[in-house]
């Protein structure tokens, strides 16, 4: 029988988004009981909760019918982890609001050569395959770390592939504030213009310390051939009142180049390897070496098109964490399950939200015990 | 046809709408006896088609019965009190009045607490100022529209106001406080908190119900037998099916007395049928994606925490059982989650109680040892211990304080001649 390996990179050498649905779930069916198996021999708990499971998963015949894991588990310390602890290259964690514990993904050699694969997979069908210079609208700190590597370095690394050279526009003060190097963008921008260029930035830094400051100034840049890409999520614009229409237009603006240049990507740091920009109508796409389920809150059951619910993702890409079918905290509603008029094959879907924080109600909520 | 509920937006609403009250206690005194019939007829109306089906209506027209409420009067105020007739006391004598206007904060998540909280003011004869949670403004107007067919006479329009306002805004909220005379204040820790801080009244008196949580404990003997379990089973799984599992009497977690050589398993699957049943006879109708996040959490950190941890669950979020050993409470899931945890003896998780233990819920077969845990877990600070199937009960003592009394003085007149 064809090794584990062997059959992810197989999937992973195809085109993303060629595959029709009904292939791609068989294929990636297979592989995904395969590393629950994997996943339940290296590890008691997991193994645990697998077999409490209502169903058993061996005998599963469609991928939302798999047991997942919320993506929260993933945030226990020390790292859920399936290799041995000499094995683990590099952690990777999550952004965390204060007083909540960070995701942390433990990456071995073979997964975070997968990872690197399938962000560049995805993105090149976006963007194209050339090497460009690439702008990072940050600060170098943010991929300084060796053992152990933040969302944002995460995000700023998964695209080097693309670049042909690396600049970092932002410079951090000594109490943690950002602020523009302008005369280094310029420089960047100057010996560029009219050539092809990749920038990318987390959605309220690029927002905030790069498009805001410039359109002030009345600044646009010269890149027409530019794409910037994005993530990181809408809470702080949307707290801001900055619509995605207006956010799109003002970048473009700032830029010198077309809105349909600036592509808003969705990521997760536990579903690392697979990226979700938008396409041209706005919709999201899974790659052939994953799967997106959209869970109804009420059944738990996958939900219609037109229906919104809870992100399930799925890859096969993690072989030293247990990431393959994770329950997320994020609400969206499900478009189609193929026919996007984009070309691209299988789900399409729009993230909506995130899942309001879980809180007990009611006269039954004690979150805090008497000291003892 | 009048309705009880307002939409308030400025703090000016309310203050009118307190004093209107308070002018009508003035002019006109009103027995218990009356109120009693009001609510007896009220019951009755409750169970037409458009209420029935609001959660906790069956047990809102039991609370509502006449026969319910006069002991309780009877028991908190003296039987004379139902025709608001002075009590011989000594050289003077004893009556209740009414303390004036109670604000009333219930909690968001129990459909009928707002009227369960506005009876006991009512029956003291007081007027009730009842803020009602977003979540609760539709069952609300539709149980108080049948109030209001249900007292032709008006004997409480002029007593009950019900404003609807966001929790933020806290110049509506100070108002509120400031116009009333006393306050019945249920919720979670956070609500709590914020309005027992709100700017009362110096007089005000303050009533606080929550947060806590509650207890099931079933001995060995009680479980080992195969013909009484299924229907302990069935009392549990509807104690914890009632208001979603998120009221301070909702029992959390079960303690099972082990017993040597007997494995737990068959009566699991009897909770398992019982919860499933429970399930198929109240179908949740819809849930917050919260939690469901927070069920599949609770789920899954169980079982990867220890692997002598089990769980029983379905593929919905519907219910949940997770099992293992140990006697310290573990945080609340909420929404049908059931921790069971077997103990040697039920003695060590009740003595490790505290103030947050509202009520235990029992299935004891030995009297004397039931009464042994009862006395133990009352030392402890639970304030209520009943059967299993009838933790949620509102009755007068509720987390040990009368539900009338409070809300009344009790003015004492000596006469000059004496």
């Amino acid at each position: 029988m064809e090794a584990l390996g062997e059959r992810i990179d197989r999937l992973l050498a195809g085109p993303p988004y060629r595959t029709p649905p009904e292939e791609r779930s068989r294929a990636l069916l297979d592989i995904l009981k395969d590393e629950l198996a994997n996943a339940c021999a290296r590890h008691p708990g997991l193994h645990n909760y697998v077999h409490a499971w209502p169903c058993d998963f061996q005998c599963a015949g469609r991928i939302a019918d798999l047991p997942y894991l919320p993506a929260a588990m993933l945030k226990a310390q020390p790292p859920l982890s399936l290799v041995d602890p000499g094995a683990i290259t590099r952690t990777l964690t999550s952004s965390s609001t204060t007083g909540q514990q960070p995701s942390r993904i433990a990456l071995d050699s073979p997964t975070a050569r997968r990872m690197t694969r399938g962000v560049v997979a995805v993105a090149q069908d976006f963007i194209g395959s050339g090497r460009r210079p690439y702008l990072v609208v940050d600060v170098p700190d943010s991929i300084r770390g060796q053992q152990e590597l933040g969302a944002r370095g995460a995000a700023i690394q998964g695209l080097h592939p693309f670049a042909t050279e690396v600049t970092y526009c932002l410079n951090q003060g000594p109490n943690g504030e950002l602020t523009l190097e302008q005369e280094r963008l310029f420089e960047f921008v100057r010996t560029r213009s009219h050539s092809a260029v990749l920038v990318y930035g987390f959605t309220y830094i690029l927002w905030k310390y790069l498009v805001t400051p410039l359109l002030a100034q009345g600044i646009t840049l010269d890149l027409p051939e530019i794409h910037i890409l994005h993530s990181g999520g809408w809470k702080r614009l949307q707290d801001e009142a900055v619509a995605k229409p207006a956010f799109n237009a003002a970048v473009a603006q700032v830029f010198g180049c077309a809105p349909d240049r600036v592509i808003d990507f969705y990521g997760l740091v536990e579903h690392v390897g697979i990226i979700y920009p938008d396409c041209p109508l706005g919709n999201k796409h899974v790659p052939a070496f994953g799967d997106v389920i959209i869970r109804d809150p009420l059944t738990l059951q996958p939900v219609a098109a037109g229906e919104q619910g809870i992100v399930q993702v799925c890859s096969v890409l993690p072989t030293s964490f247990p990431g393959h079918l994770l329950l997320t905290e994020d609400i969206a509603s499900l478009v189609a399950n193929d026919g996007c008029p984009c070309g691209r094959r299988g789900v399409a879907f729009r993230r909506i939200a995130r899942v309001p924080m879980a809180e007990l109600r009611g006269c039954g909520n004690i979150d805090n015990r008497r000291a003892p | 046809m009048s309705d009880f509920t307002h939409i308030i937006d400025s703090p000016a609403q309310l203050s009118a709408a307190a004093e209107r009250m308070r002018q009508t206690l003035m002019a006109t005194d009103l027995t218990a006896n009356t109120v009693l019939d009001v609510l007896a007829n009220w019951a009755t109306a409750l169970g037409s088609p458009e209420t029935a089906e609001i959660p906790g209506v069956a047990f809102l027209r039991l609370w509502l019965r006449r026969t319910t409420l006069e002991s309780i009067i009877t028991r908190e105020l003296g039987s004379r009190a139902l025709h608001a007739a002075w009590i011989e006391d000594g050289r003077g004598r004893l009556k209740a009045f009414p303390i004036g206007v109670v604000g009333h904060w219930p909690a968001g998540n129990i459909e009928i607490q707002p009227l369960l909280s506005l009876t006991c003011a009512c029956l003291g004869g007081n007027a009730s100022l009842v803020r009602i949670p977003s979540a609760l403004v539709n069952p609300t107007r539709r149980l108080m529209q049948k109030l209001d067919e249900a007292d032709p006479q008006r004997v409480l329009a002029g007593r009950v106001f019900m404003a609807v306002f966001d929790h933020a805004r806290l110049d509506l909220q100070d108002a509120m406080a400031r116009a009333v005379d006393g306050a019945m204040i249920w919720g979670g820790k956070e609500a709590v908190l914020n309005v027992r801080a709100l700017p009362f009244p110096h007089w005000a008196r303050l009533v606080v119900f929550g947060p806590r949580v509650s207890v099931a404990a079933v001995d060995a003997d009680t479980w080992c037998d195969k013909h009484e379990r299924k229907s302990w089973c069935r009392r549990l799984a509807r104690d914890v099916w009632q208001f979603d599992q998120q009221a301070c009497s909702s029992p959390q977690v079960l303690f099972l007395e082990s017993r040597p050589g007997i494995s737990t398993a068959e009566f699991l699957q009897d909770l398992k049928y019982a919860f499933e049943a429970e399930s198929r006879l109240h179908p949740r109708q819809t849930i917050h994606p919260a939690l469901t996040s927070a069920i599949c959490q609770a789920r899954a950190s169980w079982l990867l925490a220890d692997t002598a941890n089990r769980a029983i669950f379905p593929a919905t979020p519907d219910w949940t059982l997770l099992v293992g050993r140990g006697s310290a409470i573990p945080k609340p899931t909420q929404g049908r989650t059931l921790t069971v945890l077997e103990v040697d003896d039920l003695w060590h998780p009740i003595s490790r109680f505290d103030g947050n233990v509202q009520a235990l819920g029992l299935a004891m077969s030995n009297p004397e040892q039931e009464a042994r845990l009862a006395s133990e877990a009352a030392r402890r600070g639970v304030d209520r211990i009943v059967k299993l199937g009838r933790m949620h009960l509102f009755a007068s003592p509720w987390d040990g304080l009368d539900l009338i009394r409070p809300m009344v003085r009790m003015v004492r007149q000596v006469p000059s001649t004496e």
